[in-house]
């Protein structure tokens, strides 16, 4: 099977269902994010001084929490879709919950991450 | 848009349906300890009049954070959670993982070690974690 991929990023965000497909895509950056912070948790917890003081760092808490919580209720929401597979025909909309649920959560944790490092 | 669903029982137990379910289920598992560490996190906080911060950190770093009652059930409930929830993540990490490098490897070999890298390096991970959370 060949691999050939030639489409760029803003043609691929514009393919078919568009918001789904950003959701999809937006997952799967937030899940390499997590496998990321799980790996620095892990060298943190070993005792690596670069870690531990990486995971004190407030830009890369603040690119884990953007990632990191997309991927949290995202999956959420796919889980319940999963599960209850009668709501399927309503995602569009669990979709546009979860945006909301998204920028609460994530507005309010990157305020935190922020006024932390600003010293307030 | 017509619903589609097909009972499990049409669909076959292969290593797909498996993996599907599996990862459905740690992350729940994932949620679940979240909510009880954030529920004990709040009944803790009745008891000491901790701020919300203090919830969140005993919440999502109970190993790390000073037992705030001093109890060593406590101690090792914090501790069983945190093994939990690694053993759930890196589960559930390691489908997530695998889907995306699959998708981007094409040759069997290229698949099959990755597939044997991704799985050894999540044993190995897990086990020091454990061995760490338990004896920190």
């Amino acid at each position: 099977m060949g691999l050939k991929r030639d489409v760029s990023l803003a043609a691929a965000l514009g393919y078919k269902g568009q918001g789904p497909y950003l959701t999809y895509i937006l997952h799967r950056i937030g899940g390499s994010a997590l496998f990321i912070l799980f790996t620095v948790y892990i060298l943190s917890l070993v005792g690596m001084e670069s870690m531990q003081s990486l995971m004190g760092n407030w830009v890369f808490q603040a690119f884990m929490l953007v990632f990191g919580l997309f991927h949290a209720i995202n999956g959420l929401r796919i889980t319940i879709l999963d599960l209850s597979p009668k709501l399927i025909e309503h995602y569009r909309i669990a979709i546009n919950i979860e945006w909301v649920a998204y920028i609460l959560v994530a507005g309010f944790a990157l305020f935190v991450v922020l006024r932390n490092a600003l010293g307030g | 848009m017509a619903t589609r669903t097909l009972p499990l029982s049409k669909r076959g137990f292969n290593f797909e349906t498996f993996m599907w379910a599996f990862t459905r289920f740690t992350v729940i598992a994932m949620y679940g300890l979240i909510l009880a560490g954030l529920i004990g996190g709040l009944i803790v906080s009745a008891q000491t009049g901790a701020n919300f911060g203090d919830i969140l950190y005993w919440a999502f770093f109970p190993n790390l954070a000073e037992n705030p009652l001093g109890q060593i059930w406590m101690t090792i409930l914090a501790k069983l959670m945190v093994i939990a929830f690694v053993l759930s993540a890196c589960g559930h990490g390691v489908h997530g993982v695998l889907e995306i490098l699959d998708d981007y490897f094409t040759s069997e070999l290229a698949r099959r070690w990755s597939r044997n890298f991704i799985i050894t390096y999540a044993v190995v991970a897990s086990l020091i974690a454990i061995y760490i959370i338990w004896t920190k």
